[in-house]
């Protein structure tokens, strides 16, 4: 049975794309949740803040997913286009 | 189990294009909207200042939901302009969500054309508002931040929000009734799949319904601020 | 060639029984030396209700030593069952089962020590409050073992569904992919519903006039932390029950495969910050009664963006197993 190299590079490719989605997903979740548990703790403190605590969160949690986005679009990248 | 994952289409050519119709996902949509206007026209129907039951659920929701856009928006008018929508998606959702508990009917939320179409017009209602609040070159000003040149990964940012928006309930309402699936055929129990399917429906459902409507609050508050 | 075949078959599942023991045994064991550990401190503090404590955490090791329970269970059937010899893709049946179980009871383990520990902090405080504490214990670390059930209902069904009339190589892929999607998503989610509960136990110690509230929020805090394993599990039974067909080529096995690991490992991440948030959460409720609904929202809000990396797996995995 003679495997073909771009087989090779395909399945690769796939495996690659596998591992950097799932791999890069750990860190900004685990980020994420850090943000969103400190803002719950900061609004049990201080409730009047609750409208721009929340507004930082999704902010500093958009900054934070950026890294996850990088790994989406590397993910697309290689199961796409290369 | 070999219909997992498979629907019912019917397709129809169409100048030369197939077009595809997911039948059960439309008419599952449309029993839910039946639902709903009946729900609707009960609760405005004679209204009064002594209000008979259907009229104070609805008041009473009405009222939470205003609540909570008011809170995310910060301003009286566009909480005002955007509570409707608001009210109308959730209790579109939910509805939908629950459907599945009853046998022979289909979640239509199952259907992932559902929650993207959804998700889709959050996305466009969401800049709209922004362009309209900040005007057009603010709004793309706001794509250039911090640099000029992480433009394209803000841009990709937003549309994953679309994506993880839609996936989110597709994949909690998919996975629910596939686990049902497969536990009842694993046991042929008669207890454990109701039970399940009150669990992912009702409790699931209700969670997944209200995440949605909050994400949708939240993104159109943040283009706004 | 069937001697072969039967040689290997064995071999797959001794190795398989190993892993399902080896790594299903870490969890179990850090979650109870934590509870231990929590314990005496108690004691040390409280002498007086060391009888408590100590019923507190028999009954919260227990609980932990389930998911090492199920390990052995599933060990056991590797070692001593009798598995047709019919085709090599009883291999990849086998050892999958032993590496989703193994893998799926390390968070179930560490993640139930978490609240037996504070529930026994939380006697020597205030005593009086032994019983509630134990219950909202219970709950908790009962929720906390729902990913290792996951996990192994996966094995049991590779183990009990007739594999072998299926193409080698995809379903190879297939299965093995199907086996980590449920193994290493749920290592996450349970150690998230492990910090949540903790929070709880600590709630109720502090206030425990609103014990049904803390515990009310906190399943709601643990049943959303667990969706990235429903997305592991959903993954997982696409992967074992969709029929692949035939190809000699690589890439498309390659591809089921790699959905099964995309999915796995985008779960995790998702299932700690879940389960951080929720921990603060829950706890700033029990300081300050007057912010429940408030801290209820942002706790969903700030839990649903975090899942969001979880989801671009799961797309990128159904993405794999349908698109390419």
């Amino acid at each position: 049975m003679a495997i073909e190299g771009a087989d090779i590079v395909k399945a690769a490719a796939f495996l690659g794309a596998s591992i950097s989605m799932g791999l890069g997903a750990i860190g900004p979740a685990v980020g994420e949740g850090m943000v969103a548990a400190k803002t719950c703790e900061a609004i049990g403190k201080n409730p009047r803040e609750a409208g721009l605590l929340t507004r930082t969160m999704l902010v500093g949690q958009a900054v934070t997913e950026s890294t996850g986005i990088y790994s989406l679009v590397i993910a697309l990248l290689l199961l796409f286009v290369v | 189990m070999e219909e997992l994952g498979r629907i019912h289409q019917l397709i129809v050519p169409m100048f030369g294009y197939k077009v595809v119709f997911n039948l059960e996902t439309i008419v599952m949509t449309w029993i839910v909207i039946t639902i709903l206007t009946l729900f609707g026209t009960l609760a405005a129907r004679k209204r009064n200042m002594i209000p008979h039951a259907i009229q104070v659920i609805g008041e009473l929701f009405i009222a939470q939901f205003g609540g909570l856009v008011k809170d995310a928006l910060d301003d009286d008018e566009m909480a005002k302009k955007y509570t409707p929508l608001i009210c109308s998606l959730f209790l579109f959702l939910m509805l939908s969500n629950w459907l599945g508990i009853i046998p022979r009917l289909e979640e239509p939320t199952k259907d992932l054309n559902t929650p993207l179409g959804l998700g889709v017009l959050g996305f466009f209602i969401a800049h709209y508002a922004g362009i309209k609040a900040k005007g057009i070159k603010d709004y793309l000003l706001g794509y250039c931040e911090p640099f000029f040149f992480m433009m394209p990964l803000n841009v990709v940012g937003e549309l994953a929000k679309v994506v993880s928006i839609s996936f989110r309930l597709f994949g909690n309402i998919m996975g629910g009734s596939i686990i049902i699936m497969v536990v009842s055929y694993l046991t042929y129990s008669v207890l454990l799949p109701p039970f399940l399917n009150l669990f992912f429906g009702m409790f699931v459902g209700t969670i997944q319904a209200f995440v949605f409507t909050m994400l949708t609050i939240v993104y159109i508050s943040v283009q706004v601020k | 060639m069937a001697s072969d075949i039967q040689t290997w078959v064995r071999v797959a599942a001794f190795v398989g029984g190993g892993i399902a023991m080896g790594v299903g045994a870490i969890g179990a064991a850090v979650g109870e030396g934590y509870s231990a550990a929590c314990a005496n401190s108690a004691i040390s503090r409280n002498p007086k209700s060391a009888g408590e404590i100590f019923k507190a955490m028999l009954v919260g090791q227990a609980i932990a030593e389930s998911a090492a329970i199920f390990a052995l269970v599933i060990a056991m059937l590797l070692l001593f069952s009798k598995f047709p010899t019919d085709s090599y893709v009883m291999v990849a049946v086998l050892l999958s089962a032993g590496i989703c179980m193994g893998l799926g009871a390390i968070g179930s383990g560490i993640g139930s020590g978490f609240p037996t520990g504070a529930a026994c902090i939380g006697i020597s405080r205030q005593p009086g409050i032994g019983k509630r504490l134990t219950t909202n214990m219970l709950i908790g670390s009962a929720v906390c073992q729902t990913p290792s059930i996951f996990s192994m209902v996966v094995s049991f069904i590779l183990l009990f569904t007739d594999f072998s009339q299926q193409p080698l190589l995809p379903t190879f892929a297939a299965l093995v992919g199907a086996g980590l999607s449920a193994g290493l998503g749920s290592i996450g989610p349970s150690l998230g519903g492990g910090l949540v509960a903790q929070a709880g136990c600590e709630g109720i110690a502090r206030q425990p006039t609103r014990s049904t509230a803390l515990t009310n929020i906190m399943l709601l805090g643990q049943a959303v932390s667990q969706t990235t394993a429903v997305y592991g599990l959903l993954i997982s039974f696409i992967l074992l029950f969709k029929g692949v067909p035939d190809s000699p080529a690589i890439a498309p096995a390659a591809a089921l495969l790699a959905a099964g690991i995309c999915m796995g490992f985008a779960a995790i991440g998702p299932g700690i910050g879940e389960g951080y948030v929720g921990q603060k959460a829950v706890d700033a409720m029990a300081r300050n009664e007057d912010v429940t609904a408030v801290i209820t929202r942002t706790m969903l809000v700030g839990q649903a963006v975090t899942e969001s990396t979880g989801i671009y797996g799961m797309v990128i995995a159904l993405v794999l197993i349908f698109v390419v």
